[in-house]
């Protein structure tokens, strides 16, 4: 499986550049996902990978070879669409074997590799239909049956699971990854559903307005967003941010946020910067009910309480800034219905940068 | 208490009665009631098509009648069939019947493809300036009056100074009287046909290949469709159902042959190949003043269009599960 190489792509529409110089190295058979909000670049990316765009500056390499002026189909790569993209005319078996009937393949040939992907999806009792006759997650299977039928160097997928209902999406998604399991292929997934990025991805890359601002393992940037924006982008609910001064010196530094006062850890960033404004990033999973070691202990008023079942989410305000956390419920919401306080370990915290969004080097004092 | 209908549309059942038990007229009437402004809209399409389609079709019954302009519709006895056995005899009619199904057919098979062809032809074409430049032109022809299209026909097969007999002169041949040789007479009018409408009709094919999903052909490209394969794999079969449609509305208009322009075209020369049963109804019917052996005529003809319309929509409906109705 191929190497994909990004280096310094940039796509421009007449004086406009929607994608400005980026670089990416994705790995042979490694799953990496494009996430950001609507307009971010991401689909124009997987576009100019797909060869659909024209690559307006820069390099791409699929394998090793520079591919920026080379057809689609000569790239070797198969693209599953957003709306399927299946022939309303043909039936399954017909769908699926088009990539092999254009590029002139044995009938035999074709009859077998359709037969084989069509196993391999769950789909042999629906080659005979048509895609009008199908659900939406057969025509998702098909869609997909079209792109591995050809056996291809590299997956591009185009939010493939958007047009299906939560249920089927959470079915999908399980399917793909194991798919890509089963096969190895070296796939590039688009699409701005967080949840998607962070259960498909070996690597999420997020973008913002033709930038990547981070790239890395779900876990990493779950842990450790470089920025407000990752911070709020990934995790469901996002990260509580509160911008707030930082007071207490160097040896006991702490947030002061209309009132509220929160420890934060002992960073070297930290040090001599008293007065500074910083945002406060906590995720909602790293917040207790109960105190805990160290913890500073941060009071609250309840708005509402989501129950998701194992779990609950909490919405607060603190010092009247809204704040969201997460608890579990033990099979009930009794205990939380007269919550007053909430406890923050100072380890678990990301500080920002209040003016440029970036984080604080997390390397402690010594 | 209120019912919901097949479409999901709430019912409101008159006072005291359950929608059940409402007649026929009452529910019509709720529905009149209720959507009042949209057949307000329609009411002009079915006053027009009420005053000149259905009121003639009163006067039909002189086909079978000895109709006399003194003694009226209704005062003119009843002939029965004799009209139609006249025209049946009449070998001027079998002609006008024989031009009328080789003029339609040949211009269904010749004729029919064009549009679709200028639709697809259109639809290649990458320079916007080059494409609208080509459309407006052959466009054009269409909202050109028939009288000056014939006129600039007339013109350009004139034998003396006619650009195509000056094209022929200058390769040393003697001019070609086209317009007076029955064997031309059809290519003409056909060739004609094809010059005022093709780019017009064209417009229906244009739109539907428009609401052709463009990730089709995305995904045929990173397939490795070529253009070629694109156009006979996607386009086409995509705009299968609307050259359906079109080809039975064509059908059933078959008979219709373009009238006005065979009675511009035409001449006594020419009727041997050129006159079709409606200039053959014009003549007998306008300028002869039998008006009963014309309205046969008519009648005749619109029952052949109808038998066709019916049987292309059978058939339509039976191989392609595409059908006007």
């Amino acid at each position: 499986m191929s190497r994909v190489s990004l280096q310094n792509i940039v796509k421009c529409y007449g004086a406009v550049e929607v994608v400005h110089g980026i670089d990416l190295e994705v790995q042979p058979k490694e799953f990496v996902v494009l996430v950001g909000p609507s307009g971010c670049g991401k689909s124009t990316t997987l576009r100019m990978i797909a060869g659909l765009e024209e690559i307006s500056d820069g390099a791409l390499r699929i394998g090793e070879r520079v591919v920026n002026n080379i057809a689609p189909k000569d790239r070797d790569v198969a693209m599953v669409f957003q709306n399927y993209a299946l022939y309303p005319h043909l039936n399954v078996s017909e769908n699926i074997a088009f990539g092999l009937r254009i590029r002139k393949t044995p009938k035999a040939e074709i009859a077998g590799t359709v037969a084989e992907v069509a196993e391999i999806l769950g789909l042999t009792e629906y080659l005979d239909r048509r895609p009008a006759d199908l659900s939406g997650g057969q025509r998702q299977r098909v869609a997909m049956g079209r792109a591995i039928v050809r056996h291809p160097e590299v997956f591009l997928f185009d939010e493939p699971l958007s047009n299906l209902d939560a249920k089927l999406r959470t079915q999908m998604r399980a399917e793909i990854k194991r798919l890509h399991k089963r096969l190895g292929v070296t796939s590039i997934y688009v699409t701005h559903d967080q949840v998607e990025a962070m259960t498909l991805a070996d690597r999420i890359v997020v973008m913002r307005d033709g930038y990547i601002e981070q790239v890395g393992t779900p876990m990493e940037l779950f842990n450790n967003p470089v920025n407000t924006f990752v911070a709020g982008f990934i995790g469901s609910p996002p990260m509580n941010q509160i911008t707030a001064d930082l007071i207490g010196g160097d040896d006991a530094p702490a947030a002061m946020m209309n009132g509220a006062k929160i420890a934060l850890p002992k960073l070297e960033a930290l040090r001599n910067s008293e007065g500074r404004k910083i945002v406060v990033g906590v995720r909602p999973e790293h917040i207790s009910i109960a105190p805990t070691d160290g913890a500073s202990a941060m009071s609250i008023d309840l708005d509402l309480i989501e129950t998701l079942g194992s779990e609950a989410l909490l919405h607060t305000t603190v010092s009247g800034v809204p704040f969201v956390a997460k608890a579990e419920t033990h099979g009930s919401v009794a205990h939380l219905d007269d919550l007053g306080q909430l406890y923050i370990r100072p380890d678990l915290i990301r500080v920002f940068d209040a003016d440029t969004g970036m984080v604080l080097d997390q390397k402690l004092a010594s | 208490m209120t019912d919901v209908n097949k479409t999901g549309v709430v019912v409101q059942p008159l006072a005291s009665k359950t929608a059940g038990q409402l007649t026929r007229w009452e529910r019509l009437l709720i529905i009149l009631k209720r959507d009042w402004q949209l057949y307000l809209l329609l009411a002009p399409t079915i006053i027009w098509l009420l005053v000149f389609l259905y009121k003639p079709m009163y006067g039909l019954q002189i086909a079978f009648k000895d109709y006399s302009i003194f003694r009226g519709i209704v005062g003119s006895p009843w002939v029965g069939f004799e009209h139609f056995e006249t025209l049946f005899n009449n070998d001027q009619f079998i002609r006008a019947i024989r031009n009328t199904i080789a003029i339609s057919f040949i211009s269904l098979c010749v004729g029919f493809p064009v549009p679709i062809l200028l639709a697809i032809m259109f639809n290649e074409i990458v320079n916007q300036v080059f494409k609208r430049t080509a459309q407006t032109i052959v466009y054009l022809p269409h909202f050109i009056s028939s009288v000056i299209i014939a006129g600039i026909v007339i013109a350009a097969f004139s034998p003396s100074s006619g650009i195509v007999n000056t094209f022929i002169k200058a390769l040393g041949f003697d001019p070609v009287y086209f317009l007076t040789r029955p064997e031309w007479f059809r290519p003409i009018f056909i060739g004609t046909s094809i010059w005022q409408e093709a780019g017009f009709s064209s417009i229906v094919f244009l739109a539907a290949i428009a609401g052709v999903n463009p990730s089709l052909y995305e995904s045929a490209v990173v397939d490795g469709a070529s253009r070629w394969q694109m156009i006979w794999k996607i386009t086409i079969p995509s705009i299968l159902p609307t050259i359906i449609i079109m080809l039975i509305i064509r059908i059933g208009n078959m008979l219709e042959v373009s009238f006005e322009m065979i009675i511009l075209l035409y001449q006594p020369a020419t009727y041997e190949k050129a006159d079709v049963i409606n200039t053959f109804i014009y003549r007998q019917g306008i300028q002869g003043g039998q008006y009963d052996v014309a309205a046969a005529a008519g009648l005749f003809n619109a029952v052949v269009a109808f038998v066709l319309v019916i049987t292309a929509n059978s058939i339509a409906r039976r191989y392609s599960k595409t059908s006007l109705w």
